[in-house]
């Protein structure tokens, strides 16, 4: 008797847990769509995230002959950052980035050109040079080097869609952030500074330990 | 002074709905008549202060009071009148409003007609739907009020309704859409009141089940229109896009379809119960959810209206406590179910519940459709995206067991069937179907699309099945085709609903499979050839129109030398707004439309033009309005009003003390 009664209150148990199926399943998409709410729809991440840099071999824009290659840049963490004289959004940071270079920020300019061969504009270098020194001279250098990407390939491997973008790099050549648009103080304060400190301070304790 | 007044009526609207969630409730907890007779009156005021409210925003409209912010967003005093007033819901407060009025329409009709129902349960209806009004109104007062005004410094003139919604599927999409959402919260005050009161039986099932019909038949429209809509005002040539709104509107409706039928069957044999009363919980709900992803901005979508998260948390914490606390109250009540009703596999009972089935995985497959980009990237997994090609696959392998059954399942008897009675039907109608669907594609069509011709089939195969449905009727009767005469609303809504079904599947199959189209740049003079069709682009006319200016292509199609149309289309510049619109050129026909839309022009003069063939698309819409007809028809089967006749004379409240105690065994 009383083992019978213990029996139909443990299946009526497991009764009411298979009713309460869809009040489970409810509560799992409830707490989606309150993360979710929080979150933009439009932003899409980057497929180049914690990818390694991908390979190249590109010719320094100021300096003719000059060539860089992947592992002339790697070994400290640093801003990868794409730009033209054309881009007006550029010009907005660049006094930014030039503050962080005084601050100790490595950055590498990847130079984005917009002339098209396909529309008969032939790539004038030394017109360029003259229009990026003009540039840098008014609005502040952030630059240790630029880079220019004439074939653009290096741009299609990074997947960047316009200009600006900025990437951040760790010592081992992984890009850890991948930024579209400007960076002002929030964007940098809220996307860069926390992951470039720590990535340093690896660093720095990379090559403390190398010396010992 | 008007706006104020539309404010303060909504404001009284809360008070009556607080007090009808609360009195009625409260009176049918304590077997005080009384209490519970106030629930008709209350409903009624609620109805009458929201609709005050409506015609005061309306009033604002029509007159261009322009210190109404929400006017001043939407309207514009060289809008047509008509406009101004499609203009209500062309923004997220008014069409909030829209939808609380529309909400208070259906709380008045209940109100009204179930005067047969007895009184416990009718308090306990409109009490659930008074308290579920509460979250809308404060909603709509406090997070969206359409009456919000720009005093002292207001516009001299507005910033005009966006000129995709000035048309005549902005009139009537949205409140044929909304009656069909919000008509599902009487299923689901149904629903709720029985499981109160601890009585589900096939009563219930006869007292909501037309109610959910009504709502589900507005639904069909309002997905029906909106999909013609899309088609010929947005320029895109589809009929269907897998947009997360439509794919809000389609889950309640694929819900409510399996509801109605549900119903059926806990109508006629009392059993099904708890599933039943899952479903009607189910199809509000997942209106609501639907709710919730157009105006919270969890989503990208044409549809959607601009994003503001502390409404979408409202709406959320909303939708949260009311789904939670039915799903909560259903688990608890349905463990105590139980039906003793004897049935055998082979019966029509569980094929229905096979349908049944099919149509809730196929509201799954929608639902993570719609919602696992968002978890994806939620959970750290990164962005995907999910689209047609997810959609349509599953949704093809849903059809073929979908609509072998709705064909069958009409020929079979409740409880059991001898197999062989069925065979013989079920032989010819394959072997007709199969040879009759292949014949037609292959001699139409230069290529066969494995997809055109198994819908073909199917469609074939649920008409032949639904005629034999009648042919069996008239045989057993006796009566000869007479019987088309004699047969009830339920029946003719079963045969032109499945019949719609069976046209809107051809529509949907062979649009898919054979449409064409072609991107062309054209000059005033040349001709193009497209399926057979000669499009010869003649001119291009200036237009200037009242709040638009623009120019329009004049087209003319022949076919084997024969002219078949004269098409025009339009792409208009709005001074208001600043935005361009396609308006494309339709040439409807029974088995194929033509549409022409206009792009840009070139420096050398030459116009980019958009030409498609679409086969049978307009099947889709038919198919859609046969749906709907049926819908009709059920609603005004015979039994419904005859039942409210018997009812009347009964005194009230005998069913009251049985109830008590169901209630305190709980």
């Amino acid at each position: 008797m009383n083992n019978s009664s213990t029996d139909k209150s443990s299946t009526s148990k497991n009764k009411l847990w298979f009713f309460l199926a869809p009040f489970v399943i409810f509560l799992l998409l409830v707490g989606f769509l309150l993360k979710g709410l929080f979150s933009d729809p439009r932003e899409r991440d980057s497929a180049i995230m914690n990818q390694s840099l991908p390979d190249f071999a590109l010719n320094d824009l100021m300096v003719d002959g000059k060539q860089w290659q992947k592992d002339k840049l790697i070994g400290e963490a640093f801003l990868l950052n794409v730009w033209g004289t054309w881009c007006i959004t550029c010009d907005q940071e660049l006094p930014y980035l030039t503050e962080l270079r005084q601050q100790g920020v490595k950055i590498v300019g990847l130079y984005y050109d917009q002339s098209d061969p396909d529309f008969d504009e032939k790539l004038d270098i030394q017109q360029l040079r003259l229009g990026v020194s003009e540039k840098l001279l008014r609005l502040g250098n952030p630059y240790q080097f630029n880079i220019f990407d004439e074939s653009r390939e290096m741009l299609l491997d990074l997947g960047v869609t316009g200009a600006p973008e900025t990437f951040l790099v760790d010592a081992k050549g992984v890009i850890r952030v991948h930024h579209l648009g400007d960076v002002n103080p929030r964007v940098w304060q809220s996307k860069f500074a926390g992951l470039y400190a720590q990535l340093s301070d690896e660093n720095g304790t990379i090559s403390k330990g190398g010396t010992k | 002074m008007i706006p104020q007044l539309g404010y303060l009526s909504l404001t009284i609207a809360l008070g009556l709905a607080v007090m009808l969630a609360i009195f009625p409730m409260w009176g049918a907890k304590r077997g005080n008549v009384q209490l519970m007779n106030t629930a008709t009156t209350l409903a009624l005021a609620v109805f009458f202060f929201t609709l005050l409210s409506f015609l005061a925003l309306m009033y604002a409209f029509v007159t261009d009071d322009f210190s109404v912010a929400y006017v001043a967003g939407h309207s514009n005093t060289l809008l047509p009148t008509r406009y101004k007033v499609t203009a209500i819901w062309g923004g997220h407060e008014g069409s909030f409003l829209l939808w609380v009025f529309i909400y208070s329409i259906w709380m008045a009709a209940v109100a009204l007609r179930s005067q047969a129902i007895p009184l416990l349960i009718r308090a306990r209806v409109l009490g659930v739907m008074g308290l579920l009004s509460i979250g809308f109104y404060l909603f709509i007062l406090l997070m969206s009020n359409p009456f919000d005004s720009l005093l002292p410094y207001f516009p001299v003139d507005g910033r005009d309704l966006n000129p995709l919604l000035q048309d005549v599927g902005m009139i009537i999409h949205p409140p044929l859409l909304y009656m069909g959402y919000v008509g599902l919260s009487v299923s689901f005050a149904f629903a709720i009141a029985a499981l109160m009161t601890g009585k589900l039986d096939s009563t219930w099932a006869k007292w909501s089940r037309p109610w959910t019909v009504a709502a589900w038949m507005f639904l069909t429209l309002g997905i029906t229109v909106g999909s013609w809509w899309a088609y010929y005002e947005l320029g895109w040539g589809g009929w269907w896009f897998w947009d997360p709104v439509e794919n809000a509107s389609l889950m309640p409706w694929l819900i409510a379809t399996a509801l109605i039928h549900s119903f059926a069957v806990t109508e006629k044999r009392g059993i099904f119960k708890s599933w039943t009363v899952l479903l009607a919980i189910t199809a509000f709900s997942l209106s609501l959810v639907g709710t919730f992803l157009v105006r919270s901005g969890i989503v990208v979508s044409v549809h959607a209206f601009a994003s503001d998260p502390s409404r979408g948390l409202f709406i959320l914490g909303f939708l949260s406590v009311v789904i939670s606390a039915s799903l909560v109250l259903y688990a608890v009540k349905a463990t105590h179910m139980k039906s003793y009703v004897k049935y055998t596999m082979f019966s029509r009972e569980v094929f229905l519940w096979g349908n049944n089935i099919i149509l809730t995985v196929a509201t799954l497959v929608v639902l993570l459709g719609t919602f696992m980009p968002m978890i994806h990237k939620e959970l750290g997994m990164g962005s995907i995206s999910i689209g047609a090609p997810f959609f349509s696959e599953i949704f093809s392998y849903l059809l073929l067991p979908f609509a072998m059954l709705l064909g069958i399942t009409p020929l079979m008897r409740w409880k059991q069937n001898k197999i062989g009675a069925l065979k013989k039907r079920v032989i010819i109608a394959v072997v007709i179907s199969v040879a009759v669907g292949f014949l037609w594609v292959s001699l139409t069509r230069s290529v066969m699309d494995n997809m055109a011709v198994l819908g073909v089939i199917l469609a074939i195969w649920v008409t032949i099945s639904t005629l034999q449905g009648i042919h069996a009727k008239a045989n057993s009767t006796k009566q000869g085709w007479s019987v088309l005469a004699k047969m009830s609303g339920s029946e003719w809504s079963m045969v032109l609903g499945h019949m719609g079904f069976a046209v809107a599947l051809v529509g949907m199959v062979l649009t898919s499979a054979y449409s064409v189209e072609k991107d062309v740049r054209m000059l005033p003079g040349d001709s193009i050839e497209l399926a057979g069709y000669d499009f010869q682009f003649k001119k291009i006319n200036p237009i200037n129109a009242e709040n638009y200016s623009g120019h329009a292509a004049v087209v003319e199609v022949s076919y084997d030398g024969e002219k078949v149309a004269h098409m025009v289309a339009e792409k208009r510049f709005y001074k208001v707004q600043t935005s361009v619109m396609t308006e494309a050129a339709v040439d409807a026909g029974l088995t194929r439309d033509l549409f022409v839309a206009l792009g840009e022009q070139f420096n050398d003069g030459s116009w980019a033009l958009r030409l498609y063939h679409k086969p049978f698309i307009r099947w889709i819409w038919f198919g859609g309005l046969f749906m709907a007809l049926g819908g009709i028809c059920a609603m005004s089967d015979k039994r419904y009003r005859a039942k409210r006749k018997a009812l009347i004379g009964q005194p009230l409240t005998d069913a009251k003390p049985v109830n008590l105690n169901a209630e305190a065994q709980a």
